[in-house]
């Protein structure tokens, strides 16, 4: 730890949303030449603690102060005029700009009556887009640029402020080797300048190249802090990323019997958002009745290869059931087909009840059929039977993970897709959970493909793991092998 | 500055389409100069409309409550006291931008369809008030004023021209300098352009000042041009709504589009008078056919082709 | 006296708002469209079901006729007008409202200009279904007063069934709440949006003519009947059915008292002042979610 004073300090920070503590009580000091790693999982309660730096969110409690002055609460715009930059996670340029023009307005001040430009403006704009650069490309737009650029012109956004303070949010996702090696020269450049850099991603890999020190979250709390390898060897850290000494119960592959013709065929699959590339090359299958999780961190590609599969966003490359493409089918027809999804999100239907939302899944079934899919289904998440009547959106979050993976069961699926469903939820909830899918494998010939960055609980109901990451599959195998081959890599 | 002005191909074109337009007088009939006179103030009062929409990203669906605000103020004043015309216009000029700052300041921290509503309510009560205070403003039937700019048709129509292209090249300039550049990041990205140190409401506050005062000088000179002011003229929703049209279909964000947009609609409007209440209907359906095929509008496609290069 | 008339006047006025501004509401709440052409679909319905009533005589024809001209128009609204910019990937998320805008409203200002130069714009009164005159509390009011609020509720009522009662009702509610949610369990969305705005055609097209046959209606009355609905479901807030219902009573009996107890000149202000009030201290309506 420097002796020098801290540039950015939080102390005590607390932010809640209605029910749900995201932040508790996190406190840190980043001195000015040093970067911090700030990491942790989704739900972590990072986002939230950057958001309170740069004023989009106001904390419930504590303080954040900026070369000692507290900025908790202030409006975004007067943080950042007092020396505080952010680099977004996602670019944000102005598209009918040119890039000049877009570092340009970082530099002007927040005056009406600016209506003349100034040269000295351009000429400290020209000088920063050399610094990151951007000088060939100057008189473009947005539109016509590579996507590493575009995160340039987020750097020099950031920088037109000569900001004592930096904070930049996954600098490195969707970027090749080579431009990440740049970009970290970049960063470690600023911090050189004597800036305090917050640096904000999932793990602790990310930010190993940069950090001097790194402070990891989860669920709203500090689980550790200190060095990049003292965090890497913590065990609260690794219990988190990793699992370690889970049991698993895999199934070996050749007893499937679909051997030749997988159930589900995804071959070379290529997504892009705009630019950015969210899926490369990506291929897996799955044998009918197997239970296959996909490993990866937020932003992997997990959420981005469920939707391709059901149909919901447009891809390169084939995907099959059982032979047959299912290019051409609308999202409606895949899950009619019994290719079901129980999203990340949840997509309940807040203002109806358990009742209704199940029935809304059952639609499809003859009275009786649905009857008796519902008592099944009672039997297996008891308390969704409790709370029938109750509406959807009163529900705690893991009863709205069970009401809504027992929903897509109500429609009888061949396959059932299951995006993040730990996402957020207390252990206990999350061992319920893990009950329900234990019966499901035991009692079912129910097709699982379980998406998780949670790996204890990816691991042991799955007989096969892939691992995603950047959306390329780095590592498939079995569970058992999982923590000796593609630990360290996770991590 | 001056050089990068002097470049823009849209400028020089401006430049000579103004031109040429003011020699119009010498060989063109007065019916068809009344006509584009009133076209030119719809083209101010796109243009203004513009600056709100197409950069500040704020729809004002009641552009008329600040040209009937500034037209009525005018109106009433030089018939009440008859003072010099120029006074009249200041006057509506000054209720407008206060009414644009009335409507302006709860509006802006409304979010999504609200603001829309807030404008379109503001021009239904002052639509109403119009109606019911019938002593004072000639309520349904409307409002004559003793003076006007001109009694020559050639006079007002240079008039109106002049002050068509002064208030484009103003609007212009503004957006395109760095004011008009915050604004627009204000606009299209409010969260961005926060987290760059820029106090968005005072921008927004400040385009609708601006919006509001365009707004009201063209609906007080045009009461002048007129002589008289009517609900029907000024205020009435069908009139916003061609204002609305005129920018969309000229091409938002490109200022100089919206008064080609509006003096299209106008034009068109008249040329298709004969034949009586299917002008309308094809006024409207062209108007259609502009916004699901050509959202960039006419100025729009230009500049898109322009920028694709 | 005076009182049972007001109070029956304006429960016949306001249950007319009522049923127009429900279907307005289902369309906002359901596809997220602000449809401006609502007025000309009431008028057209109107028109529709007088002009047919006058060449084959029979109201109950000529009202079905208007119901259906109603539906026919509305479900080609959603398909020429609100589809295409909806997935149109030319203009940006942000600003699609307001070109969804401006196009309904040029399409209805189409469809007011077509019925004037075919119909003329002159008022027209749609043959009553009900005639004749019934004593209430000492009040004689035509019978066709008491049918037009009987027919509103009983349409409401049966929009309430609908959604609340049945699963095709239920899935549209679903689709309103969130649209993906029912893709995911294999519903088709597009056909969800044709049903509901199937459904929001026969709401209008029912106010429309029974605002005919009571009031009567000319293609000038369309841009007034929008701008109420749209003021009524402001009122009761922005997607809540509930709500429009209320803020149509509230603003029917504002209507009523001011033009009977004042002037008819008036009777829109006082509505307007409240709806000025409401957008002040709760933008949100009284009801209202978003």
């Amino acid at each position: 730890m420097s002796a020098a004073p801290a540039r950015l300090e939080a102390n005590g920070l607390i932010k809640r949303y209605g029910g749900l503590v995201a932040v508790k009580d996190i406190s840190f000091k980043v001195a000015a030449g040093e970067i911090l790693g700030l990491i942790g999982p989704n739900g972590s309660g990072k986002s939230t603690v950057m958001k309170s730096i740069i004023g989009v969110e106001r904390p419930d409690g504590g303080s954040v102060r900026v070369d000692g002055t507290d900025v908790a609460g202030w409006p975004s715009h007067k943080i950042a005029r007092l020396g505080v930059g952010m680099v977004f996670q996602h670019s944000r340029p102005l598209h009918r700009q040119t890039v000049l023009e877009n570092i340009i307005l970082a530099l002007l001040p927040d005056r009406l009556l600016r209506l003349l430009p100034d040269p000295a403006i351009e000429e400290r704009a020209r000088a920063i887009a050399a610094r990151v650069g951007l000088s060939a490309v100057l008189h473009r737009r947005p539109a016509t640029l590579p996507f590493a650029d575009l995160r340039r012109i987020e750097v020099a956004k950031a920088l037109a402020r000569d900001p004592r303070v930096v904070l930049v949010d996954e600098p490195f996702a969707g970027l090749t080797a080579r431009e990440t090696a740049a970009f970290v020269r970049l960063i470690a450049e600023l911090r050189d300048d004597g800036r305090a850099i917050l640096l904000v991603d999932h793990n602790v890999k990310s930010v190993a190249a940069l950090a001097d020190r790194v402070f990891a979250m989860y669920v709203g709390e500090r689980i550790a802090e200190g060095s990049v390898e003292e965090v890497m060897r913590d065990e609260t850290v690794r219990r988190v990323y990793l699992g370690g000494g889970i049991e698993t119960a895999a199934r070996p592959e050749a007893g499937f019997r679909d051997a030749s013709v997988p159930f589900l065929q995804a071959d070379r699959v290529n997504v892009f958002y705009g630019k950015a590339q969210a899926l490369e090359d990506v291929s897996i299958h799955v044998h009918e009745g197997e239970f296959v999780s996909i490993v990866g961190l937020n932003g992997a590609g997990k959420t981005t290869l469920f939707n391709a599969i059901s149909g919901l966003l447009p891809y390169d490359g084939e995907i099959r059931r059982q032979g047959q493409s299912l290019r051409g089918r609308t999202p409606a027809a895949i899950a009619r087909g019994g290719l079901v999804q129980s999203p990340e999100g949840r997509e309940l239907f807040t203002d109806m009840t358990v009742r209704e939302n199940l029935d809304m899944g059952g639609q499809r079934l003859v009275k009786a059929a649905r009857a008796e899919r519902l008592e099944w289904l009672f039997d297996l998440f008891p308390i969704l039977k409790e709370r029938q009547s109750q509406a959807a959106g009163t529900l705690s979050g893991g009863e709205q993970q069970m009401l809504a993976i027992a929903r897509a069961l109500m429609m009888k699926p061949d396959l059932l897709i299951l995006d993040e469903p730990t996402l957020g939820l207390a252990p206990v909830i999350l061992a319920q959970i893990s009950k329900a899918l234990e019966r499901l494998r035991q009692t079912t010939s129910l097709t699982v493909i379980l998406g998780e960055q949670n790996v204890t609980f990816a691991l042991p109901h799955a007989d096969r793991v892939y691992v995603l990451e950047h959306g390329r599959i780095v590592w498939e195998g079995e569970p058992s092998r999982f923590a000796a081959e593609a630990g360290a890599a996770y991590l | 500055m001056l050089l990068r002005i002097l470049r823009s191909p849209a400028i020089w074109i401006a430049l000579i389409v103004v031109i040429i337009a003011a020699t119009l007088p010498l060989y063109v009939s007065g019916y068809v100069l009344g006509l584009l006179t009133i076209a030119y103030y719809f083209g101010v009062f796109s243009m203004a409309w513009d600056l709100l929409f197409g950069f500040a990203n704020e729809v004002n669906f009641g552009p008329t409550f600040l040209i009937g605000l500034g037209a009525y103020t005018a109106g009433i004043l030089d018939n009440l006291y008859q003072p010099p015309i120029w006074v009249c216009v200041l006057a509506g000029t000054s209720a407008a931008v206060v009414g644009g700052v009335i409507l302006a300041l709860p509006a802006l921290r409304l979010r999504g369809p609200y603001f829309g509503l807030t404008t379109l309510v503001a021009v239904l009560m002052l639509q109403n008030f119009v109606v019911v205070a019938a002593g004072l403003t000639g309520g349904e039937i409307g409002l004559t004023v003793p003076d006007v700019l001109s009694i020559d048709d050639k006079v007002n129509y240079w008039i109106a021209l002049g002050f068509m292209a002064i208030s484009g090249a103003a609007l212009y300039g503004l957006s395109r300098s760095p004011v008009g550049l915050i604004l627009q990041a204000s606009g299209q990205d409010p969260v961005q352009a926060a987290a760059l140190g820029f106090n968005v409401t005072k921008h927004k506050l400040a385009a609708f000042i601006v919006s509001a005062f365009f707004s009201g000088l063209a609906g007080a000179l045009m009461v002048f041009y007129l002589g008289a002011a009517s609900v029907g003229t000024f205020i009435d929703v069908t009139v916003g709504v061609q204002v609305i049209i005129g920018a969309v279909i000229g091409g938002r964000r490109t200022i100089l589009g919206a008064a080609i947009g509006a003096i299209f609609l106008i034009a068109m409007g008249e040329t298709l008078r004969p034949l009586g209440d299917l002008a309308t209907f094809i006024v409207s359906a062209m108007a259609l056919v502009v916004v699901l095929l050509f959202p960039s509008g006419f100025v729009g496609m230009i500049a898109r082709r322009r920028e694709a290069t | 006296m005076l009182l049972w008339q007001i109070l029956i006047d304006g429960f016949a006025i306001s249950s007319l708002y009522a049923l127009g501004a429900t279907g307005f509401t289902l369309i906002f709440g359901v596809s997220g469209v602000l449809n401006l052409s609502h007025g000309s679909l009431m008028v057209a319905a109107a028109v529709a079901a007088w002009a047919l009533g006058a060449s084959f005589g029979g109201s109950y024809v000529g009202a079905i006729f208007g119901a259906l001209v109603a539906l026919l128009l509305s479900v080609v609204t959603y398909f020429l007008v609100v589809r295409p910019l909806q997935q149109t990937k030319r203009i940006r998320e942000e600003e699609k409202e307001i070109f969804i805008l401006t196009a309904t409203l040029l399409w209805g200002i189409m469809i007011q200009e077509a019925i004037a130069y075919l119909f003329t714009n002159n008022a027209k009164t749609v043959l009553p279904i009900v005639g004749g005159v019934v004593t209430i509390a000492g009040v004689r009011t035509p019978a066709n007063e008491i049918f037009t609020a009987a027919i509103c509720w009983l349409a409401i009522g049966a929009l309430w069934l609908l959604v609340n009662r049945t699963q095709v009702g239920k899935t549209v509610l679903a689709a309103s709440m969130n649209p993906r949610g029912v893709t995911l369990l294999g519903v088709e969305l597009s056909i969800v949006y044709i049903a509901v705005w199937a459904i929001y055609g026969i709401l209008a097209g029912i106010a429309g003519v029974l605002l005919g046959m009571f009031l009567g209606v000319s293609s000038y009355s369309a841009g007034p009947l929008t701008a109420s609905a749209f003021s009524i479901v402001v009122l009761g807030g922005l997607g809540s059915v509930s709500g429009s219902l209320i803020a149509a009573y509230v603003v029917g009996y504002l209507e009523t008292l001011t033009a009977y107890l004042a002037s008819p000149a008036y009777r829109t202000i006082p509505a307007l002042l409240l709806l000025v009030v409401v957008m002040y201290i709760r933008p949100r309506g009284l009801l209202g979610r978003r």
